[in-house]
């Protein structure tokens, strides 16, 4: 009788376990899923947002051209040389680039829409102590102008970039602030920026 | 007079002979700048796995460079074969000067002595540092790499998008190493008042280590050292001060705390064997602020 109870009180602890075990893995699950609800009018908001970017991406692949090859084993020169030349033939690529080409307000809307409803309560803080603790000072907003060197990189929670349309490699978001950059990952030039995107 | 002279030359010909001697030489390297011999507390054994950890580095200053030195006379007495780098391994530029002054310079001794150092991003770093030839990232801001019976992962905690939870979730499935190591910047787990815990990067990257048996967590991120308690069978280390320091930063009341240090920069030196894990906190002037043995995970 003994022996059955503990059993019964094992097979008790063990399905807890694998019960918070499988919790645990579903809420990663949820943390990382891409917004519910999407209307037909934001569906048109991200594809014009990802046309645009992947218009970046090609014209910046094209230039790329220009810059001297970069091995996986570069000197720092090297690293140098093909940055610069990159961020160059880019600004020369577009030299009427301006603030909203690529984040159009329907595109910016969704986005701000989605990071509000997305992320509130203890989340919401817990994303704006992460991205405002970023020490972006010496960086100037600036369209077709590198993101400044010397300034940190706020980091990009998975949760976050799980619920922001998805980008190719070459494209990064980054938050100054409150405001919503889209950066070159190589050249670090800031391609377009969006404010207020932070709820 | 001219016989002051001759005993001048005398005395200077005894010293310089004296300091190229290989004896002297070697006494010199063994004993730190502080004095004091290495006091190593890792088994040495024949055939184990030997690596040292660093993290925060890059700020170009004294310091860095004073932990450097320690690290080439810990070299002699507990020859590791690589160093992993927890990102931050330059702040304030990436021109260059800086790759010079924060980088090779400092470890010019170890990389002489081909040393490989695998680093991986901080916030601080930009992604072009990927294709730096001694970062050893072949031009990947996430990458595996095997030393013996141990699987090392290099994540990029800035950045963690779909596509890398992906990659790791499928590198991991399919690891039958003996231990699983994640590197990366970014603490799931820390005492520190100045960033502290993680936890939206926790809530993502635990589950996958716990579901695929990870052992070992580094990271830096806090310039402080801390050992935490086990979470969920898996260790976590913050060693974010082999470069920058915050001294005073570890709130001591924290639950988490198994070891923390915050009153000198450090770094760390790792032996495997077999089952074992072998580990020794070293501070800037040689003192060791920690050490023990970790058992591997059962799978």
């Amino acid at each position: 009788m003994r022996q059955k109870r503990l059993l019964v009180a094992w097979c008790a602890i063990l399905s807890v376990g694998s019960i918070s075990a499988a919790t645990a893995q579903d809420t990663a699950k949820a943390a990382l899923a891409p917004p519910a609800v999407v209307s037909p009018a934001d569906k048109t908001a991200i594809q014009i947002f990802e046309k645009q970017v992947k218009d970046y991406v090609a014209l910046r692949n094209k230039v790329r051209e220009n810059a001297p090859k970069l091995s996986k084993d570069s000197t720092p020169e090297q690293i140098q040389a093909y940055r610069t030349a990159l961020e160059l033939s880019v600004r020369n690529a577009r030299p009427n680039a301006k603030r909203g080409d690529v984040f159009r307000p329907e595109a910016a809307d969704y986005i701000r829409r989605t990071l509000k409803n997305e992320f509130q309560g203890q989340d919401r803080k817990e994303l704006r102590e992460t991205v405002l603790e970023t020490e972006t000072q010496g960086v100037v907003l600036r369209v077709n102008y590198p993101y400044a060197q010397s300034a940190e990189l706020s980091e990009m929670p998975a949760t976050l970039l799980a619920k922001l349309p998805q980008l190719p490699k070459e494209v990064r978001y980054r938050f100054v602030g409150r405001n919503m950059l889209l950066v070159d990952r190589e050249s670090n030039v800031i391609i377009d920026f969006m404010p207020d995107a932070l709820p | 007079m001219r016989r002051l002279y001759i005993h001048k030359f005398l005395i200077a010909l005894l010293i310089s002979s004296a300091l190229s001697c290989p004896a002297f030489a070697q006494q010199r390297a063994t004993n730190n700048a502080h004095g004091a011999a290495p006091k190593l507390t890792l088994p040495l054994k024949d055939g184990s796995l030997r690596f040292a950890v660093m993290g925060d580095t890059g700020s170009g200053s004294a310091k860095q460079r004073e932990v450097g030195d320690m690290m080439v006379q810990y070299h002699q007495a507990f020859p590791f074969e690589f160093v992993l780098m927890m990102g931050d391994n330059l702040y304030g530029g990436e021109a260059p000067q800086d790759f010079e002054k924060k980088f090779a310079e400092p470890y010019k001794a170890l990389l002489d002595q081909k040393i490989k150092f695998y680093a991986t991003l901080g916030n601080h770093d930009l992604a072009l540092q990927t294709h730096y030839e001694n970062f050893n990232m072949n031009g990947k801001e996430y990458y595996r790499f095997k030393k013996g019976n141990v699987a090392f992962y290099s994540l990029n905690s800035n950045y963690m998008d779909k596509k890398q939870v992906q990659w790791l979730e499928d590198e991991l499935s399919r690891d039958t190493s003996e231990w699983k190591v994640c590197f990366f910047h970014h603490p799931p787990y820390s005492s520190a008042k100045k960033h502290g815990s993680d936890s939206q990067l926790r809530d993502v990257v635990e589950p996958i280590f716990v579901k695929y048996g990870v052992d070992v967590v580094l990271t830096g991120h806090d310039h402080v050292y801390e050992r935490i308690k086990p979470q969920k069978g898996i260790y976590y280390f913050v060693s974010g001060a082999g470069g920058q320091l915050r001294t005073g930063d570890v709130k001591e009341t924290s639950p988490l705390i198994e070891k923390s240090y915050d009153r000198d920069m450090h770094f760390m030196l790792f032996e495997v064997v077999g089952d074992q894990m072998y580990f020794q906190a070293i501070s800037r002037t040689g003192e060791t602020i920690d050490s023990g043995v970790i058992a591997r995970r059962k799978k």
